[in-house]
């Protein structure tokens, strides 16, 4: 399977952009607590946050299948992220909308169809075929 | 002749529903601006980092908190990697006629005042501020000083009490985190000064 074949079986561009916005998002709360361990901060919520949206993105690469109900919830939370994370500077809630959408927005490849009569399993890649030169 | 044989290959594209984008995409914004115009309205804003501004003042009125505690430290500030300084912890406090100011050399003599000022008390939750001076009437209650056997020396020596009252205070700080900080009436001014604070 060839790397453009990979990429157009998935929401390659959505999950691309919620995994950077999700390491946008952790990298703001991580540096906090670093700097300002301070009992019960907000900070432990944007870490959740930020690893719940890097997550997110990593699943959606691979389970494409699923990729309109992950869309949803990387929205949800990239707004979310703004508690606790100032949402990676809100560059990352930006990116996990827009990241979120496409995921929302992306269709599967049409299964193709060889002949009405022949079922192929689906792939989302056509076999090679050999065709006559003319 | 024998017939020319060639391998084509085809594959299908996953494809996108732009219509579908824009909608989901104006929808997720319209949550974002409702939520922060929530926060601005209710004059909330949560975990507000203020470091590598650097030696900033604090000025205010009044403070009064609970669960303060001290412990000295070597910290960053706007001139040096390191500096000595000390950590203040206070969980819950109110502050009267807080003022936040930093004042930036632009050109030769020429200076500027970037100003955080608010009018009503501000309200604050799980404050950590690294000072270097702090100048002000101090009051507190059960206040205890304790040494403590460490390899760190940042652990040796601690300063705790149950409440912390600072009147007519000016604090030269080094670094501000706020877990949760309520300013109402926050006014935000930038000013030409004739010379810069010390």
């Amino acid at each position: 399977m060839s790397v453009r074949q990979w990429k157009y079986e998935r929401p390659f561009t959505g999950s691309l952009l919620t995994l950077i916005s999700g390491a946008l998002t952790l990298w703001v709360p991580l540096n906090l607590i670093v700097k300002a361990f301070l009992p019960g901060t907000v900070s432990v919520i944007g870490i959740f946050f930020g690893g719940m949206i890097l997550l997110l993105g990593a699943i959606a690469m691979s389970f494409p299948q699923f990729s309109k109900v992950l869309g949803i919830i990387t929205i949800f939370l990239s707004i979310l992220s703004v508690i606790g994370a100032l949402g990676g500077f809100l560059i990352g809630t930006l990116l996990g909308i827009t990241g979120g959408s496409l995921m929302i927005a992306w269709n599967p490849p049409a299964p193709h169809q060889k002949n009405d009569d022949q079922n192929v399993a689906y792939t989302g890649y056509e076999s090679p075929e050999l065709v006559e030169a003319k | 002749m024998g017939k020319t044989i060639e391998l084509k290959t085809t594959i299908n594209k996953g494809n996108m529903n732009k219509k579908v984008f824009w909608k989901a995409f104006a929808s997720g914004m319209v949550v974002l601006a409702a939520l922060l115009s929530f926060m601005g309205i209710s004059g909330t804003a949560y975990a507000i980092p203020m470091a590598g501004v650097g030696n900033f003042y604090v000025e205010f009125d009044h403070l009064e908190g609970n669960g303060y505690t001290f412990y000295p430290k070597m910290g960053e500030s706007s001139k040096e990697k390191s500096a000595p300084q000390g950590t203040n912890l206070i969980k819950d406090l109110t502050i009267d006629h807080l003022q936040l100011y930093k004042d930036f050399n632009i050109s030769g003599d020429k200076w500027i005042r970037v100003k955080i000022a608010a009018s009503k008390p501000v309200h604050i939750s799980g404050l950590q501020q690294d000072a270097s001076v702090i100048n002000a009437d101090a009051k507190f209650s059960n206040l205890a000083l304790k040494e403590k056997q460490s390899s760190d020396w940042q652990k040796q020596f601690q300063q705790m009490s149950s409440t912390i009252e600072l009147n007519h205070a000016k604090i030269k700080t080094h670094y501000l985190f706020q877990e949760k900080i309520v300013m109402n009436g926050m006014k935000v001014t930038v000013e030409r000064i004739n010379k810069p604070a010390n």
